[in-house]
């Protein structure tokens, strides 16, 4: 398989480089090695995430379902989805809207995670959502989230933006850390400036002047992340004028909101930006009512678009170097509602998709007869995912990120063989 | 006589004695009342000051302002606005076009005689956030934003009864049925969540008891009605209060818990005063006791926080993020500009505000998240389409002559007049050097005045309120 050379990444004055492996000496030593190696491997890694939030609390269990289980069929008699509709591995079944991944599945590049959650499951939008970006379940949590915190640990080798969030709705928290700026694109053709006036001529006049508006402004930090915000959007602005004025290659993609989303990212990683982490969301899980249509249409709009996604990347080669990670804030109850919906729930299943993957289902079953409120018990708390995700695909220490050591916990699922 | 007691503009919120906070500003040498402040004050209460009432204002008491802003004292004909208003509203009511219902509102907030009463409206629309998108019927999202208009100053808890019952609330939190054997839980969590108490006050249980009581709520045929055969009569327990029966006690239940005077408080001081920090119940308690006082009715809320040390003193200057609303309403009622208010309307929700389409049923987040790369880009494109647009007049005539009128006869007269009206932190000499050496060409289809305006609306400033 081809590896495009995507041009020299700023490889900077690493001391880290002359530490190898194998030089001898103490603990300190090693340690210091350790440590600049994982550096390196941040620094020199091409590899990239892609994001998909599932706003509104994804039906896991109409998504992956239990077929064999007869207590399924009991608890869910109109919305149960009919044994013979579902694509099977094993003893689950996928919900037909997502026969798009019919070749994903047989690469083994597809992957259920089951039962992820965490304790104390939070029935909330808001609340749950704002726990699966700040990883915190106490009230007192701060205003950052996961990858905000990644790019304040780990920095960035070039002057693209480490995380990008593409999309209308207000950027996630997972994507906020203070001093971290995350450009939030509604779309690529936006950004373009309708008149371009040149304020002072050069960005040095501008971050002077925001250096010195912070000294004296007598409204702080307001003006402060105003003024940054918007040095980062004029900057976001010129750089994308080079890539629009190349011709469009992205070819076909369906044409729903989440496929136009995902062509613009894949439109951004041809073009060799050197962004990280690609965020985006659909919204629209939160089905209390006529769920059948709505559920469908919504799965089906994800695969379609991850399909068209990972096609067009495997056209280009590069399909192993970007991972889809797919998740919602919570399940849904396991018993139908009487308005032919389902109520908000706890554990759900998690996606990836992308590289080859060691297998196709991970973890167990959910099991119908052992609730907690009506609700799935978790298995896997979502930290660990993320730990496996950060350290063992993304190559940063997933530590800082998660404010918190959920790395053995990752490692022991071994996601990336 | 020397105020003692004055709040210094630097000052953390947590150090600032709540009791002081709240009470009545008094004009002094140091912090007089003049037009800048009084252009503060109607940014902040209403869309900003027109430029016949900036004089008149400032020359009476404080608390004419603040009148001005209820609609009281005005030149202005509140008849002949309604007229207008209504003769509009019945041209595309039956529409069925969304953005052709914004604009309607949006020609209130520009021409209404009382400006606070449409920002009150907007305030409860992000409050009680309905989206039309899903509720499908443009005339019950009209019928909404009447009943909220007509509580918007006056009891809050009849505002939340008819609320609960409004079809186009209950058709977008799916409870247009609520069975008895499966109860549908999602008006009774927002309800306390998101309407009356914040998170934390009440659990899980109380979700599922109060869900219960809203049993039998259905809506037919677009009204709502009570279907007895689908209610749970058996009584249920809410906050561990026993013998509650209907829907019209839980509610009553749930105003009554001591957390949603704080709660009210709290989210009207974020919207009129500081973005953040979010103020503890301490700092809220003045606000809070003035609510219970007045049996809970937002007219004397406001009132106290509009006309409050916090409000009007420097210290609130440049504390809140203007909305894209804020952006575009008070620009063009400073230059009473007028333009196609359906391609307005169109534009705002391009940069994060489409009116009767809040994100979620949590509203507007506000504050910083107003503020991103895609939305600053808008701001300024948007300015750029509104005054290229060949609807858009000032005055009622083209720009050169509503210039005459304002005596600005050169460059740095303009710049001086725009940051004068629009901006409330003011703009320093480098930032009038690169101003005005920017605009120093026009650009096909922007001349230099109107390229003075879009470089200000790609400046920091133009975005803080």
């Amino acid at each position: 398989m081809k590896r495009r050379n995507f041009g020299q990444l700023g490889i900077g004055a690493c001391a880290g480089l002359a530490i190898g492996s194998g030089h001898p000496g103490g603990w300190l030593q090693t340690l210091a090695g350790e440590l600049a190696s994982q550096e390196d491997r941040w620094l020199h890694s091409d590899r990239i995430l892609v994001v998909i939030q599932l706003t509104g609390g994804n039906d896991g269990l109409n998504t992956v379902v239990p077929y064999r289980d007869e207590l399924y069929a009991k608890a869910r008699p109109k919305l149960g989805i009919p044994t013979s509709d579902l694509i099977k591995i094993g003893d689950m079944g996928l919900h037909p809207s997502l026969k798009q991944l019919d070749g994903l599945l047989s690469e083994h590049r597809f992957m259920t995670i089951q039962g992820v959650g965490y304790s104390a499951p939070n029935r909330s939008h808001f609340e749950s959502m704002d726990i699966w970006h700040s990883c915190h379940t106490k009230k007192d949590r701060t205003q950052s989230g996961w990858l905000g915190r990644m790019i304040s640990q780990q920095g960035s080798s070039s002057s693209d933006s480490p995380v990008i969030h593409l999309g209308s709705e207000p950027l996630p928290l997972a994507c906020q850390e203070k001093g971290v700026q995350v450009p939030s694109l509604a779309s690529l053709e936006q950004m373009r400036l309708k008149s371009k006036i040149r304020q002072g001529g050069d960005s040095d006049l501008q971050s002077k002047h925001m250096e010195s508006d912070r000294g004296r402004s007598e409204a702080g930090s307001l003006l402060d992340f105003v003024s940054t915000s918007t040095v980062a959007a004029l900057e976001v602005s010129q750089r994308l004028e080079t890539i629009l004025v190349q011709p469009d290659a992205t070819g076909d993609f369906p044409k729903t909101g989440l496929g136009e989303k995902l062509r613009a990212v894949s439109r951004l990683i041809l073009s060799g930006v050197k962004t990280r982490v690609y965020y985006v969301t659909l919204d629209g899980f939160d089905t209390h009512a006529n769920q059948p249509q709505v559920h469908a249409n919504l799965l089906r709009e994800w695969s379609e678009a991850l399909s068209a996604f990972l096609v067009r990347l495997e056209q280009s080669g590069q399909q192993d170097r970007v991972l889809v990670m797919t998740f919602s804030e919570f399940g849904r109850r396991v018993s139908e509602n009487a308005s032919l919906g389902t109520d908000h729930g706890a554990a759900a299943p998690m996606f990836l998709a992308g590289p080859r993957l060691p297998r196709i289902i991970h973890g167990q079953n959910p099991d119908l007869s052992d609730l907690e409120d009506g609700d799935l018990k978790y298995q896997i708390d979502f930290r660990s995912v993320y730990a496996a995700v950060l350290d063992g695909w993304m190559h940063t220490d997933s530590r800082k990120a998660l404010d918190g050591d959920y790395q053995a916990l990752g490692q022991a699922l071994e996601l990336f063989a | 006589m020397r105020n003692l007691e004055t709040i210094q503009p630097n000052q953390n919120l947590s150090e600032i004695d709540p009791v002081i906070a709240w009470s009545a500003w008094e004009p002094s040498s140091q912090e007089p009342w003049d037009a800048r402040r009084l252009r503060h004050l109607m940014r902040r209460g209403g869309f900003g000051a027109k430029p016949p009432e900036v004089q008149t204002l400032t020359n009476g008491p404080v608390s004419n302002a603040v009148d001005a802003l209820f609609g009281k004292h005005t030149a202005q004909s509140s008849e002949a606005f309604e007229q207008e208003s209504a003769q509009i509203a019945s041209g595309v009511r039956s529409g069925g076009n969304i953005e052709s219902i914004a604009a309607w509102w949006l020609h209130r907030m520009l021409h209404s005689p009382s400006p606070l009463i449409e920002k009150m409206t907007l305030f409860w629309h992000g409050h009680f956030a309905t989206g039309a998108d899903k509720v499908k019927d443009t005339e019950l999202m009209v019928q909404q934003n009447q009943l909220l208009r007509e509580h918007a100053l006056g009891d809050f808890r009849k505002m939340v009864h008819e609320v609960s019952k409004d079809p186009a609330m209950l058709l977008y939190l799916d409870s247009a049925t609520n069975r008895k054997t499966h109860p549908n839980e999602n008006y009774a969590r927002e309800l306390m969540e998101l309407f009356c108490l914040g998170e934390g006050n009440y659990t899980e249980q109380d979700v599922q008891q109060l869900a219960r009581c809203f049993t039998g709520w259905e809506i037919r045929r677009k009204s709502f009605r009570f279907n007895p055969y689908q209610h749970d009569s058996l009584t249920k327990k809410l906050f561990g209060i026993e013998g509650i029966e209907s829907g019209e006690q839980a509610i009553d239940t749930v105003l009554a818990h001591r957390s949603m005077p704080t709660f009210i408080a709290g989210k009207l001081v974020r919207f009129f005063v500081c973005d953040e920090p979010n103020p503890t119940s301490e700092f809220l308690e003045p606000l809070a006791e003035e609510f219970r006082k007045s049996d809970f009715s937002i007219e004397p809320l406001v009132r106290k926080i509009l006309s409050s040390k916090l409000m009007l003193s420097n210290w609130s200057i440049g504390k809140k993020v203007r909305s894209p609303i804020d952006f575009m309403i008070e620009s063009m009622r400073s230059l009473q500009m007028t333009t196609n208010l359906d391609r307005l309307s169109k534009g705002l929700e391009g940069i994060g505000q489409a009116l009767f389409n809040p994100p979620n049923v949590k509203g507007w987040d506000g504050g910083r998240s107003w503020i991103n790369s895609s939305t600053l880009i808008g701001r300024s494109n948007l300015m750029v389409d509104m005054l290229k647009d060949p609807a858009t007049r000032f005055g009622r005539g083209d720009l050169d002559a509503w210039l005459k009128s304002q005596q600005v006869s050169n460059p740095d007269q303009w710049l001086d007049w725009l940051a004068e009206s629009l901006l409330s932190v003011q703009l320093d000499s480098s930032d009038k050097q690169r101003l005005l050496s920017a605009t120093e060409k026009s650009e096909v289809g922007l001349d230099r005045w109107r390229k003075t305006l879009v470089a200000l609306s790609q400046n920091p400033k133009m975005h803080l309120s």
